[in-house]
């Protein structure tokens, strides 16, 4: 195909594909999420009963059920997060995890959790991890967010990313004893394991005012593609668009963070497994993103549960393992477009 | 009280719709039964318990009846782990996910203070008694979990007779006590030792030797460096072992030069790393085999 073919069928796409797409990418979701139900796991590895009728209720609501909305709501949150910060930054490699939201969730959680106050079912837990996410996000931005300028942004956002890492570690030189800091060491891997109704109740009232303020963004987002001073004589506030951004990153992966602990790779991912289909404007790619992201951490904890006998694999240790392999074969096919 | 009536009632507490028992749970229940009236004739049948934590297995190994364990986590039957691999491997192994603890339908659950967090969280809001048990620093603390795992399963005289056992020999191993305390240095892989407030060091104490990191002002567990080890001139070396067979970074530590002219030179006792993990009357066996080093 010549390259004007391939803009006219990249145009011809653009027109209804996010919806579509997203729908496509909703209806995968719901099947993952109907066999995640089934789907569970004892000590002789995987199983597709419930334990026999007296257990198949609490089996069904109280742990399936929990486990499946989380891989949902953690991976939707991650795959629009990240799809509206590579928008924001005008960056591909942007996500949550490299901007330092997570780690900074991951530890004020780690704080609260070992050297805090209360228990892990408390609001403390949550508390602490949107506290650290938004502090991460807001070093951010007092140190790159209004140049724009991407290497400053990108290297500030590794360097507070490293910085809370740091601090991680220290917690965990100081954890209370060698058990702890392997729970730490756990929680840095992430996990939807044995997660109950309690969380999902946690979780969800910090998810969703995340998600409307990282949507309400999306006309921004795209004036922002035509540079700042553009996007101003629109009449969209560039500055605006960033802190709907960021502050909704911050509640919606701090509230992920919060129950599952870092679940990485999946915002890197998912929008650019998307782009391709959707064309390249922030805003169309934010609701695929969405399902892809829930799709990707839903198949990633099924997965888990169909492994042979054995402690369990932490989630991202498996969505790192399943979401790898498509990056680096979209890198290796994009790379002749680019004539490198 | 029948056992299958009593495990009705909890799960009628614990919210289940029905209680209904699958033809293997009802002759597993019969053969249960049996056991019970068998081994206690006149008794009230001991409460069912499953275990998810290494220390707590070991813990449930040592107090329970046979035939009160359900299960145990499949740490415990690995003898790099625990001193009780054997009798562990003799029962159904878990690994401490929620679901597969449910199906075992325990009367009570036993799990560590800091380990499966969420699991414990989801068992105790599904109505499950879980006991958690605090990591043991001190011979003080095997006797309180003994006691006090002892009393969640219904076996409290079993409990305060191996407490009693205990300080027997805490007293006889303290009588035995070298005429002049050796300075001593731990090394365990990666380079890590013990401090105050730790099992270990108390178990050193009574067993009559100076753990020259405590002396230093070392708390609970850290670090050593090679040159620490050399200055502080120790005269018995003990390497604490785990999965010496298996290659790793943390036990390539155990074979550094200067260690190794220190051991020439120098006594060396080898303890296993299980009976320092988890406090345990065989952790008293540690103490013991010190003093044998120093005064073979």
């Amino acid at each position: 195909m010549t390259p004007g073919g391939q803009a006219v069928a990249a145009r011809a796409q653009e027109t209804g594909a996010p919806w579509r797409l997203s729908g496509t990418l909703a209806v995968v979701a719901l099947a993952a999420a109907g066999a995640s139900l089934v789907i569970g796991r004892t000590s002789g590895g995987p199983t597709f009963g419930f334990g026999g009728p007296d257990l198949a209720p609490i089996v069904l609501m109280e742990i399936r059920l929990p486990r499946t909305l989380l891989a949902l709501l953690v991976g939707g949150t991650l795959g629009l997060c990240g799809a509206a910060l590579q928008g924001l930054l005008r960056n591909p490699l942007a996500e949550p995890g490299l901007l330092g939201a997570s780690s900074g969730a991951a530890f004020g959680a780690v704080l609260v959790f070992y050297f805090g106050l209360a228990g892990a079912d408390s609001l403390a837990l949550p508390a602490g991890a949107v506290v650290g996410s938004l502090a991460a996000l807001a070093v951010l931005y007092a140190l790159a967010g209004n140049r724009g300028d991407f290497l400053t942004i990108v290297l500030a956002g590794i360097a507070i990313n490293a910085f809370a890492a740091a601090l991680t570690s220290l917690a965990l030189n100081f954890a209370p004893s060698p058990y702890a800091a392997l729970e730490i060491l756990f929680w840095m891997l992430g996990s939807l394991a044995d997660r109950s109704l309690a969380h999902v109740a946690l979780a969800l009232p910090l998810m969703v005012p995340g998600w409307l303020l990282v949507g309400a963004a999306a006309r921004g987002l795209d004036a922002l593609t035509l540079g700042e001073d553009t996007a101003a004589s629109l009449g969209l506030d560039p500055r605006r668009t960033q802190w709907l951004v960021i502050g909704g990153t911050a509640l919606a992966v701090g509230g992920a963070v919060a129950v599952t602990g870092v679940v990485g790779f999946v915002g890197l991912v998912v929008p650019h497994l998307l782009r391709g289909r959707v064309g390249h404007r922030p805003s169309r790619l934010l609701l695929p993103s969405f399902f892809g992201g829930a799709v990707l951490t839903s198949v990633a904890d099924i997965a888990i549960r169909l492994m042979p006998p054995g402690p369990e694999l932490k989630l991202g240790v498996v969505t790192a393992l399943l979401g790898a392999p498509f990056f680096l074969h979209l890198i290796v096919r994009a790379r002749p477009a680019g004539g490198a | 009280m029948s056992s299958s009536l009593s495990s009705c009632a909890n799960a009628a507490r614990r919210g289940a719709l029905a209680c209904v028992l699958g033809p293997r749970a009802r002759a597993g229940l019969t053969v249960a039964l049996a056991l019970l009236v068998a081994s206690r004739p006149g008794a009230a049948p001991l409460p069912s318990v499953a275990s998810i934590n290494l220390c707590a297995d070991q813990l449930v190994l040592t107090l329970a009846a046979p035939e009160q364990i359900l299960t145990v986590s499949w740490l415990a039957a690995d003898p790099e782990e625990s001193v009780l691999a054997a009798q562990a491997a003799r029962y159904p192994l878990n690994y401490g996910s929620a679901e597969e603890l449910l199906r075992y339908r325990p009367d009570v659950v036993i799990a560590g203070a800091y380990t499966n967090a969420f699991t414990r969280a989801l068992l105790t809001r599904l109505g499950y008694r879980v006991v958690e048990i605090e990591p043991e620093e001190s011979i003080a603390d095997i006797a309180a979990n003994l006691r006090r795992v002892a009393h969640a399963i219904g076996r409290d005289e079993r409990g305060e007779a191996l407490a009693a056992e205990l300080a027997a020999r805490e007293q006889e191993i303290a009588a035995t006590k070298p005429p002049r305390a050796p300075a001593t240095v731990v090394v365990r892989p990666g380079g890590f030792t013990v401090g105050e407030h730790s099992l270990a060091d108390e178990l050193m104490k009574l067993a009559g030797v100076r753990n020259v990191a405590a002396e230093q002002g070392l708390d609970r567990w850290g670090s050593l460096s090679m040159e620490t080890l050399l200055a502080s001139r120790p005269e018995l070396v003990v390497l604490s072992g785990y999965r010496a067979s298996q290659p790793s970074l943390a036990n390539a530590a155990l074979a550094h030069p200067a260690l190794r002219l220190v051991r020439q030179s120098q006594r060396t006792a080898i303890v296993p790393a299980p009976y320092w993990a988890c406090g345990l009357p065989a952790s008293l066996d540690s103490a013991e085999l010190l003093q044998r080093a120093v005064n073979p």
